[in-house]
């Protein structure tokens, strides 16, 4: 019997066919998605004696475990005030750092500026870090007339250089990823160089470079040891509220310092993975947020094309 | 057939990656100097491997009493607390020195004429009542206030003689740092900056203030310490469970012995034995 024939009276595949290497794939899948759940489920149930004991009183400003006071307020602000120093310096000068190198410069320039920076994406946070401490917040300091550099302005600031690369590369993937037609189209439509970037690249490209900032801010979130270095680790919000050149904590500061030394299973260990479930909520959120995102990008993309 | 030398080579595998038998040690990095000196000769001489890692005080207790230490470093006595939340592990605490903290200044802050406060003074300083030097007789600077992290030892021992409790809130701190390297680092990098180091941390760019008790001004020379009248003074501790194993407890007694005791000196400290 040849292959053919052999082909001709097999019966159709059936659609979930359990053989070892399907197994294997969506074994690989399930673990990976429940690993997220898993993640979350403990620092739920980790979370519970603080929420039991201290509850509503974890949503002050008094930090002071010894009392039994655990306000995480501080935290959080100082996790989002980072973030939004960190993604105003770095996204405006990413995006257009960006456009230059896709529009203007050649594709070996490209390439050689993506490779620098895919490097700067490489330094461990640590270095950044002792960069931060041994010279930035002393140029910080000198510059503002501070008596410490280390205040949340120095952390946003190093945050910023180092979400930097994945702003840059990611949006440059974006805007050259652009299908070659449509520039073509709107050439073709006698429109000058600029004007084809901002009506026909620009709105193309545009979702997926919110989703690079997006995939940023995760970064500047969830930074840890070069934040905790330099932002001065006071559980306090500023005073007035806006003023960025004092010293503050992130939520991950505050646990890459205390989780070490808090008991486990003590309403203080609790009250610091509380803090973290909320990190984790702020960054999943922004995750999914990205994902509707580049959901959009693809439908657009597919309306192009038809 | 083949499962079971599947499972057998699997089994060796396992068997071979078990951790070696070293003795590992963390806690205080007031403690680790000479924890870690004494390590690298015990080692060089005996072949046993010693792992000594920082981490505070607190830290040093908590993985001890997890059981994923064989010795914990403190600068500080355990807490009633720390005890309650492991009621089924005995831990026994041991010197290997002694030590003074010492409020500290920036060495222009020094030289510009404040060498002695009262602990009342320094008590007002971080409460943040007392925020420029020239209440003090300085210069017309604001001062820069650094704590430490509130689990440290050194915290402890230093806000008990100062502000009477050994934990308390420090309305007036404009930094939290952990080590007594990031405070040393903090204090030299200000030119206003008061803080709490241990003895053996002082320099000529940090300088330690004489403490005006009242009845008399104590500097903090090494004499008066080992003399034990520095008001503001505690024991090294390292601390163990009652399983301790072989090659720990004998790590310990190197600890206590001559040959140990002189790094504690090397270090800046204070011997316990002779």
């Amino acid at each position: 019997m040849s292959f053919a024939d052999a082909a001709a009276v097999m019966p159709p595949r059936p659609r979930a066919r359990r053989d070892s290497f399907t197994l294997w794939i969506t074994g690989s899948a399930w673990l990976s998605a429940s690993l997220a759940g898993l993640i979350l489920l403990t620092l739920a149930v980790q979370s519970a004696p603080a929420i039991r004991q201290a509850g509503g009183t974890m949503l002050s400003v008094q930090w002071l475990p010894s009392a039994g006071q655990y306000g995480i307020i501080p935290m959080v602000f100082g996790s989002l005030v980072v973030m939004a120093i960190a993604m105003t310096i770095a996204l405006p000068v990413g995006v257009m750092a960006a456009v230059q190198l896709s529009q203007i410069k050649s594709l070996k320039t490209r390439r050689f500026v993506k490779a620098l920076l895919e490097g700067l994406a490489g330094i461990p946070s640590i270095v950044y870090g002792l960069i931060g401490v041994s010279f930035l917040s002393v140029f910080v300091a000198d510059i503002f007339d501070l008596q410490t550099g280390r205040v949340i302005f120095t952390a946003g600031l190093l945050l910023s250089v180092m979400i930097l690369p994945t702003i840059l590369t990611l949006s440059e993937d974006a805007i050259s990823a652009v299908p070659n037609a449509l520039t073509q189209n709107a050439a073709a439509l006698g429109l000058y160089r600029f004007e084809i970037f901002r009506s026909a690249v620009l709105p193309s490209a545009a979702p997926h470079i919110l989703g690079a900032g997006l995939l940023a801010l995760g970064r500047a979130l969830g930074e840890t040891m070069a934040v905790m270095l330099i932002i001065g680790s006071l559980d306090r919000l500023p005073s007035p509220l806006w003023n960025v050149l004092s010293s503050g904590q992130t939520i991950t500061s505050k646990l890459g310092r205390e989780v070490g030394e808090s008991a486990f299973g003590s309403v203080h260990f609790s009250a610091l993975i509380f803090s973290a479930l909320i990190l984790v909520i702020i960054t999943l959120s922004l995750t999914i947020a990205a994902q509707i995102l580049f959901a959009r990008r693809a439908k657009t993309i597919g309306l192009l094309h038809v | 057939m083949k499962k079971i030398t599947v499972f057998i080579a699997a089994a060796l595998t396992l068997t071979a990656c078990s951790p070696p038998e070293g003795v590992r040690v963390s806690g205080s990095s007031t403690v680790l100097p000479v924890v870690s000196k004494a390590a690298d000769s015990y080692s060089a001489a005996s072949g046993q491997t010693v792992i000594v890692n920082a981490g505070g005080s607190g830290a040093g207790f908590s993985q001890l009493a997890q059981g994923l230490t064989d010795i914990g470093m403190m600068s500080r006595d355990m807490t009633a607390s720390e005890r309650a939340q492991y009621p089924d592990v005995n831990i026994t605490a041991i010197a290997i020195g002694r030590d003074a903290v010492v409020p500290v200044v920036s060495s222009e802050i020094y030289d510009a004429g404040v060498t002695t406060l009262s602990p009342a003074q320094i008590a007002d300083i971080y409460r943040g009542t007392i925020q420029n030097w020239s209440a003090l007789g300085g210069p017309d600077r604001d001062i820069l206030v650094i704590d430490k992290e509130a689990s440290r030892g050194t915290r402890h021992v230093f806000m008990q003689v100062i502000m009477g409790e050994k934990e308390p809130k420090a309305g007036g701190a404009d930094l939290v740092l952990g080590s007594n390297n990031e405070e040393q680092t903090a204090l030299v990098q200000s030119d206003s900056a008061i803080g709490m180091l241990s003895v053996a941390w002082l320099n000529d760019d940090i300088k330690g203030l004489t403490l005006d008790m009242g009845t008399a001004k104590i500097k903090p020379d090494l004499d008066v310490v080992r003399a034990g009248q520095y008001p503001i003074s505690r024991n090294l501790n390292i601390v163990v469970r009652d399983d301790i194993s072989p090659a720990a407890q004998s790590f310990v007694d190197f600890l206590r012995s001559p040959d140990g005791q002189a790094f504690a000196q090397d270090a800046g400290y204070i011997r316990i034995a002779p």
